[in-house]
C-alpha cells in the first residue's frame, strides 16, 4: 500500500445507505442515561471526544495529556495527522440546522466543531454525512481496520459515539456512527447501543472526576499499548511499575525526539533561520545549516546574536533558547519548556517545605556523588597502587557516613572532605604526557575565576552539565530555581545543582579526563588574564564536543538494569525525580554505576 | 507502504519535478529533513514521526500528475551498515551529534 492512498477522499464512495433498511424516524433519545458528573460549570473544562478515547485506550494517558498538559508526538500521531489533512483542506458545506436538513441527497461537510455543557463534552468532527434526515458522523483513522467482532476497538467506538450524542444534542436524528480505516480503506459502522452510550458516558465522567481529584492513574502493566503509546517517554510505565512490584524493567523508553542540542558559542556569530533550517553564520567561516527538526535546544553563550524571526520559530516548536555568559553562567531559558500544567512543581515545593523528606534524599544524593568520584578514581587510576586502595577505602567510609548525618551542614562537611580527598588524586588520573605539562598542574579545586586549565575546564563542563539538567528539569515540569539540598540564590538553578551532583564525577570530570589524556586540549588553548583562566573558542568547542560525545555514551541503569545512553538516562531522571516528589515512586534511584 | 516505527532509519529522498518553481519549493523543503547529496537527491536520517511529516509536506508541493519523487528506505540508522559505493566525490553516512559552533 502506498502512503498515498491516505490521502482520498474518505468516506464518499462507500455510502452508509447499504441495504439495511433505516428506522425512519426513529425515538431518537432512546437510551440517553442519567449523568455521572454534574454538568461542566462555565469554568470547566468540557472533555473532548478525543479524550474518551485516550480513557478508554488508557486512564493514564487522557490525565496525563488533558489533566497535565503533557504531549509528545510519535509516528503514528505523525500518521494521524496526515491522514486527517483531507478533511482539513478544501471547501465543505455548511451544516445546515436540523429543520433544514435535506431528506432526499447525501450531503457531507467536514471539520466541525460540538459542545454541550449539559453533557459536559466537545467533539471536533472530521465528517458528518446527512441522508434522508439523518446524520452520520465519519471519524478519519490511520492504520487498517482491525479483524474484531465489533468492527473496531472499543477506543475509537466511544469516541464516535461521543460525536454521535453531541449531534443528538445538537437536535439532529443520528442513529449511527462510523470509522474509515484510511490504510485499508475500510468503513466501519459503530451502533450507538445503549452499552456503548454508557461506557462512553461513564468513561467521560469518570476522567473528569479522576482530573479534578488530581490523582494520576497507575501505568499500565507489561502492556502491548504501552509500545504504541506516544507519551511512552513521558510516562515511564516500566520504571514506575519497577517500584510498584520489583518486576524488571525491559528495554527503556524511546527519547521524546531525536534532536539535539545545538551549541553557538563563537563571539560575533549570529543565527537566522532559513527555511526549515537554522543558518549559523559566523565570520571569516562558510555558514552552517541545521535542519530545526533536528534541535532539541539552542544554547548561546556570550556575545551571540538571535534574529527575531528565528525566535519565534523556535517558540513555534517549543524549541527552548539557553542563554548563558560567555564564560558559561547559565542566566536562563527562554521559550516554551514541560507541560501545560503546575502540578508537578506544586508537589516539587511541597515536597521542599518537608525538611525531614528533604534530608533524607540529600544523604542519598551526596551519598551517590562520593561513590561516583570513587568509581572515577578507581576506573582510571595511573598511579601507585599502593595509594589507590586506602583512598578508595575512605572515600567509601565517607559515603557510608552520609547516612548518619543529622543535618544539612553535616553533610556539606562530609562532602567537603571527600570532594578534597577526590581532587587531590585528581592528576594521577592523568597520563604521563599530560601529567608531565606544568601548564596542566592540578592542586585543588577553586572556581570563580578558575587559576589553571584543568579548573576552568571543569568549570566550564560543570556550567555545561548544570544546563543539560535544568533543561531537562525543566521539560519533566520541575523548577529548576527551587532546590532540595542546595540553598536557593538568585541566579542559582538550586534543582540542577542538586540533581547534577551524582553526575559531575561521571560526566563532565570524565569528559575532562578523555579531553586532556586524548590530547584534545593543550597549553596554548588557554589564556591567563586577571587571575583568571579561561578557555579559547575553540578550546571550549573541542570540550563541549567531548562532553556531548560522552552523553551520547552508553550505561547501565543501575536500578532498571537496562542499556541507556546518558543523554536518554537524564531524562529518565528528571522524569523519575517528578514522579517522586509526587509520591508516585517511594524513593528516586540515584544513577550510581557499578 | 509507510513504515510506522519510531527509530531511526537512512533515506535516499529523490524526485522529479517538472516545473521549476515547485522543484525549488521541494528543495527548500528537503533542507529541513537532510543533507543535499546530488542534483534531486537528499540523504536523511528519520524517525518515523518525521518521515511521515515529510511525506505529508511533500505530497502538498508536488504536482500527482507530472511530479514523482521516492523514498528509499536503507533500514536503521543505527545498526546497518550501508554498502554504498561512491564514485568522485565520497559519501558519509549521517552521524548524530550535537553541533558546537
Ligand atoms: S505508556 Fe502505557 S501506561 Fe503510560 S500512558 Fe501510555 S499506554 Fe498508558
Amino acid at each position: 500500500m502506498s502512503p498515498s492512498d491516505t490521502r482520498s477522499d474518505p468516506p464518499a464512495g462507500s455510502t452508509p445507505g447499504d441495504d439495511v433498511a433505516k428506522p425512519s424516524r426513529p425515538a431518537a433519545r432512546q437510551g440517553e442515561l442519567a449523568l455521572f458528573a454534574p454538568p461542566a460549570a462555565t469554568d470547566e473544562m468540557l472533555v473532548p471526544a478525543r479524550m474518551v478515547n485516550e480513557w478508554t485506550y488508557c486512564p493514564r494517558l487522557a490525565v496525563l495529556e488533558w489533566g497535565r498538559g503533557e504531549w509528545a508526538g510519535n509516528a503514528d500521531t505523525a500518521a494521524g495527522r496526515r491522514a486527517h489533512k483531507a478533511t482539513e483542506t478544501g471547501a465543505a458545506p455548511a451544516l445546515p440546522e436540523p429543520e433544514a436538513l435535506p431528506d432526499d441527497r447525501t450531503l457531507k461537510t467536514r471539520r466541525l466543531l460540538l459542545a454541550s455543557e449539559r453533557l459536559g463534552l466537545t467533539a471536533e468532527l472530521d465528517v458528518i454525512e446527512a441522508d434522508d434526515g439523518c446524520v452520520v458522523p465519519v471519524d478519519i483513522k490511520t492504520g487498517k481496520r482491525p479483524h474484531v467482532a465489533e468492527g473496531a476497538y472499543l477506543p475509537e467506538r466511544v469516541q464516535v459515539c461521543v460525536q454521535a450524542l453531541l449531534l443528538r444534542e445538537a437536535g439532529y436524528v443520528c442513529d449511527e456512527g462510523a470509522l474509515w480505516f484510511a490504510d485499508s480503506r475500510e468503513r466501519v459502522r459503530v451502533e450507538l447501543t445503549d452499552e456503548l452510550i454508557a461506557t462512553a458516558l461513564r468513561a467521560a465522567s469518570d476522567l473528569r472526576l479522576t482530573v479534578a481529584s488530581g490523582r494520576l492513574p497507575p501505568p499500565l502493566d507489561h502492556s502491548p499499548k504501552c509500545v504504541r503509546c506516544s507519551l511512552l517517554p513521558i510516562c515511564l510505565p516500566d520504571e514506575v511499575n519497577w517500584f510498584r512490584k520489583g518486576a524488571i524493567a525491559r528495554t527503556p523508553p524511546p527519547a521524546a525526539t531525536p534532536a539535539l542540542p545545538l551549541y553557538v558559542q563563537t563571539p560575533g556569530a549570529r543565527v537566522t533561520k532559513k527555511d526549515f533550517a537554522l543558518v549559523v553564520q559566523v565570520e571569516g567561516e562558510a555558514d552552517r545549516a541545521v535542519p530545526l527538526d533536528e534541535v532539541s535546544e539552542l544554547v548561546l553563550a556570550g556575545p551571540v546574536s538571535l534574529t527575531t524571526p528565528a525566535v519565534h520559530e523556535l517558540l513555534r516548536r517549543d524549541v527552548p533558547v539557553a542563554w548563558m555568559s560567555s564564560g558559561f553562567w547559565y542566566l536562563g531559558s527562554t521559550g516554551p519548556q514541560g507541560p501545560r500544567s503546575a502540578a508537578v512543581r506544586t508537589a516539587q515545593y511541597a515536597f521542599a517545605a518537608d525538611e525531614a523528606r528533604r534530608l533524607v534524599f540529600a544523604r542519598e544524593l551526596v551519598a551517590a556523588k562520593i561513590r561516583n568520584s570513587r568509581t572515577i578514581l578507581r576506573r582510571n587510576w595511573r598511579g601507585e597502587d599502593g595509594e589507590r586502595g586506602p583512598l578508595l577505602d575512605r572515600l567509601a567510609l565517607l559515603a557510608d557516613r552520609t547516612a548518619r548525618a543529622e543535618t544539612a551542614a553535616a553533610l556539606l562537611g562530609i562532602e567537603g572532605e571527600a570532594a578534597a580527598l577526590y581532587f587531590r588524586a585528581l592528576p594521577k588520573l592523568f597520563t604521563e604526557g599530560v601529567a608531565a605539562l606544568p601548564a596542566f598542574a592540578f592542586e585543588r579545586r577553586n572556581r570563580r575565576p578558575p587559576a589553571d586549565p584543568v579548573n576552568a575546564c571543569l568549570s566550564l563542563l560543570y556550567a555545561v552539565l548544570t544546563r543539560t539538567f535544568a533543561s531537562a528539569i525543566s521539560v519533566a515540569g520541575l523548577d529548576p530555581w527551587k532546590g532540595v539540598y542546595h540553598v536557593e540564590r538568585p541566579g542559582r538553578p538550586a534543582l540542577a545543582l542538586d540533581l547534577i551532583e551524582p553526575f559531575r564525577p561521571v560526566l563532565a570530570d570524565s569528559a575532562v579526563l578523555m579531553a586532556l589524556n586524548n590530547g584534545e586540549l593543550a597549553p596554548d588553548d588557554f589564556v591567563s588574564a586577571a587571575g583568571g583562566c579561561n578557555l579559547k573558542p575553540k578550546a571550549r568547542r573541542a570540550l563541549i564536543a567531548a562532553y556531548e560525545r560522552r552523553l551520547d555514551q552508553e550505561t547501565t541503569h543501575p536500578a532498571f538494569g537496562y542499556q541507556v545512553s546518558m543523554r536518554r538516562l537524564i531524562q529518565i531522571q528528571a522524569r523519575l525525580f517528578a514522579r517522586f516528589v509526587s509520591g508516585e515512586i517511594p524513593r528516586y534511584p540515584h544513577y550510581v554505576p557499578r | 507502504m509507510a513504515r510506522r516505527s519510531n527509530a531511526e532509519h537512512a533515506y535516499v529522498v529523490a524526485y522529479d519535478i517538472s516545473d521549476p518553481k515547485r522543484w525549488r519549493r521541494v528543495f527548500k523543503t528537503m533542507k529541513g529533513y537532510g543533507r543535499w547529496l546530488q542534483l534531486s537527491v537528499f540523504h536523511c536520517r528519520l524517525d518515523g514521526g518525521r518521515r511521515a511529516e515529510m511525506a505529508s509536506m511533500l505530497e502538498d508541493l508536488i504536482d500527482r500528475d507530472t511530479d514523482h519523487v521516492i523514498i528509499l528506505d536503507l533500514g536503521p540508522a543505527e545498526d546497518v551498515e550501508l554498502a554504498v559505493e561512491s564514485l568522485g566525490k565520497s559519501f558519509q553516512p549521517i552521524e548524530r551529534r550535537a553541533v558546537v559552533i
